[in-house]
């Protein structure tokens, strides 16, 4: 899986250090596709741009047209004709169900089209429209690695209408996907730095993406530490993740929970207190913090303390969206669009921003 | 340019039906003034300034179908369902869950997508240049400018449309046009624009498409005068309009107040009905929701009210807007200071429907010249002379 990401994704670590690869083999056995493993040897991936954030400004991507794309009159047909339409969402379909918590589960789905399967490749961050054709359509994060081309995978929380269909539904039934949307975060830009994750609960979906990307490409990084808290070990998400995080020796893990169990031997206490016992230090530092948005606001306090400058600090955000292109106006936070904008923003956009988080 | 006697009139509107729905002004039956398709022999009605409702609705559908779906069960279960009261082969049945003979599918839903597309050719005629300039606002949000994507299905109908503007002669009160970079004889978005003369009607083209229609057999050359009438009438119509605000600054004024107290006083009077949206040429937030009667539905999109709390209200039950002020907020910084900040124009044309059929009376325009000022210091707010004064008043009422 390792040597087939390399070929679409040339970086430094051709030469992967033995646990990357030890990794890689994990992966697979935790991250078991259903469906046929896929030998594209020879195939050629379209060119995809996953627009990712650079130094705070948007670049272009996938299906999105720039003001020289579009003229009116003469061009718009040709334009139409690249863009597709971003309405259509592609037929796909459930592969595996991993139950997580009481409350959620992830949903592994495959498209249904093998080679619109091949083909799809997005940025680490970015999110995807998961819906059931009748009931309709939530923005949820893309959570399985970008090197996984068997299966997308998405974390639901059974919490309305759509999350509560789509816990209903079984392996083998049909939804439909718009994906990727929006930025990703800046991976390559991060590259010799020390990466830090701060997630709580459900943000962990968010991140989890990233954070098996800078663990496939583990040699590009200085150290990582991953903190994840939850209310209870039962609300922790991704356990089978967790086993291998605390099993490796070159990531610093620290999970933590609200308050005492018995027979619990982690860490105990609200995330931004043990981010504060922690103490990163902010020299060549990435802070990538999600979670409720109170432990956000927490969380972001405590890195200022800890003087964390804002362009070190990156988040996820969610809103309500409909469209998930720009287009149907909910998801703004004054002029931007959280759909195409972000999900992703660093703290020095946010600081440009009003507040209507 | 070229000239379009009265008498041909209806003429012309019967050549444009010959190739496409004509969609222009006429009254209901409970005398309310409307676009609606027109028909050989209807009366068109040009003489009220504007229509209740801007035509967006015919490239921007109030309620647009844009998916059809359906689902199907195939294989096994099919097989199976249609075997309900014959006596089942169980022994059967179980060797194909076993292993399903060659030839024969395992029980499989499958589920057919279909995008719908329906884009009539069609002519909007007799529109005011507001509503015109209307879609070519719109045009840039659902065209892709700027590096966002393309609306295939406004797009669609967009481009089967020609738009026949009309002068307004004589503004009303609400008319604004001017001051959002407009004009009663505005030309955005506008194919072919007419203006009335005495004994007709003008006829300019602003487009290749418009240069088509002047093909028509009933239009003459202009005789002498009639362009500088067309002009005089023009030029009456536009110093006719006094801006109300100075543009200038709003969207900087709008950045600058996010904070400021009189959003919280503007705003109370409002109800929340989403009426200014609804009749706004250029309002173009939509809802997406499903429709399903047994095995097949629909994908729908609707006009949206971004004044209805649930706009943005998030399943967790969070909500980014939850209080009004800052829906209300939202919609004028919408308008006049996130949209320029990523598109060449305002999202407001100037036709003041928002402000003639707001049930609570809140002017548009007074919203604008409370908070679209520009704070000359922002560490110092409210101390030149006339934002001081709006400022304290408020501060007072509050």
């Amino acid at each position: 899986m390792a040597k087939k990401r390399d070929k679409t994704r040339p970086t430094k670590d051709q030469a992967a250090p033995a646990e990357t690869q030890k990794k890689a083999r994990t992966q697979d056995a935790t991250d078991q596709p259903a469906g046929n493993g896929g030998n594209h040897v020879g195939r050629q991936a379209p060119e995809i741009h996953n627009p990712v954030k650079t130094g705070g400004v948007q670049s272009g991507g996938r299906q999105r047209l720039t003001r020289d794309d579009i003229k009116p009159g003469a061009t718009i047909a040709a334009a139409r004709n690249a863009a597709g339409n971003p309405y259509l969402p592609e037929p796909a379909t459930i592969v595996e169900i991993v139950p997580e918590t009481h409350n959620i589960k992830s949903f592994r789905v495959r498209f249904d089209d093998d080679q619109v399967m091949e083909n799809f490749s997005f940025a680490p961050g970015q999110v995807g429209q998961l819906g059931i054709f009748g009931v309709g359509e939530s923005t949820f994060a893309i959570n399985s690695s970008p090197s996984n081309k068997d299966y997308l995978q998405f974390s639901v929380m059974r919490t309305g209408e759509v999350t509560t269909a789509l816990h209903n539904l079984s392996v083998g039934d049909k939804v439909g996907v718009r994906a990727p949307m929006g930025c990703g975060f800046p991976v390559d830009e991060w590259k010799g730095k020390k990466i830090f994750y701060i997630m709580g609960g459900i943000g962990s979906a968010a991140l989890r993406a990233t954070i098996h990307y800078t663990l496939e490409h583990r040699a590009d990084y200085d150290d990582i530490t991953i903190l994840y808290g939850a209310r209870s070990p039962d609300d922790l998400t991704y356990k089978y993740d967790i086993d291998d995080w605390m099993a490796r020796d070159d990531l610093n893990a620290v999970i933590t929970i609200d308050r005492e169990v018995p027979g619990w031997d982690k860490r105990v206490g609200f995330v931004p207190a043990v981010l504060e016992e922690e103490q990163p230090r902010p020299k060549d530092t990435i802070a990538i913090t999600c979670g409720p948005p109170i432990m956000i606001k927490f969380v972001l306090q405590s890195l200022e303390k800890l003087q964390f400058t804002d362009d070190q600090i990156y988040t996820t955000l969610e809103k309500r969206m409909k469209c998930g292109i720009g287009i149907c106006g909910r998801c703004n936070m004054g002029p931007r669009y959280v759909c195409v904008d972000g999900p992703v923003f660093s703290m020095a956009e946010l600081r440009e921003l009003p507040d209507e988080m | 340019m070229k000239f379009l006697p009265q008498d041909q009139l209806e003429a012309f509107l019967s050549h444009l039906a010959e190739s496409a729905i004509v969609v222009a002004p006429q009254r209901d039956q409970d005398g309310v003034l409307f676009f609606q398709p027109w028909e050989a022999g209807a009366e068109v009605e040009f003489e009220q300034l504007l229509t209740r409702q801007s035509p967006k609705d015919y490239v921007f559908r109030q309620t647009e179908t844009y998916l059809k779906f359906g689902y199907e069960m195939k294989g096994k279960a099919a097989a199976e369902e249609e075997e309900v009261g014959k006596k089942s082969k169980e022994g059967e049945l179980a060797a194909a869950e076993e292993a399903p003979p060659e030839g024969e599918e395992p029980a499989h839903e499958v589920l057919q997508v279909e995008a719908v597309e329906d884009a009539p050719e069609q002519v909007i005629f007799g529109l005011r240049p507001c509503d015109a300039r209307g879609y070519y606002q719109m045009d840039q949000v659902f065209g892709g400018y700027g590096g966002f994507y393309y609306d295939p299905y406004y797009m669609a109908k967009r481009e089967a449309t020609t738009l026949v503007a009309l002068t307004c002669a004589q503004p009303w009160s609400t008319c604004f046009c001017t001051a959002v970079y407009g004009s009663p004889s505005g030309t955005d978005g506008v194919d072919l624009l007419l203006t009335g003369i005495e004994g007709g009607f003008t006829a300019e083209a602003v487009t290749e498409r418009g240069e088509m229609l002047l093909g028509f057999g009933g239009f003459t050359e202009v005789g002498d005068g009639q362009a500088d009438a067309a002009q005089t009438v023009k030029d009456e119509a536009f110093t006719a309009i006094d801006p109300p605000f100075e543009i200038e600054g709003v969207p900087q004024g709008l950045r600058d107040n996010f904070e400021d107290p009189a959003w919280h006083d503007l705003h109370m009077r409002c109800i929340s009905c989403g009426t200014c949206t609804y009749v706004c040429p250029n309002c173009y937030c939509f809802n997406i929701t499903d429709e399903m009667v047994e095995k097949s539905g629909e994908r729908v999109r609707t006009w949206d009210n971004c004044f209805n709390p649930g706009y943005t209200l998030e399943t967790s039950g969070h909500n980014p807007r939850e209080q009004k002020f800052a829906r209300f907020r939202n919609r004028f910084s919408h308008k006049f200071s996130y949209y320029p900040e990523k598109y060449d124009s305002l999202l407001c044309s100037g036709c003041g429907r928002c402000i003639r059929y707001c049930p609570t009376k809140i002017d548009l325009r007074e919203v604008i010249r409370t908070l679209g000022q520009p704070h000359p210091d922002q560490a110092a707010p409210a101390e030149d002379g006339e934002a001081a004064g709006v400022h304290a008043q408020t501060g007072e009422d509050l």
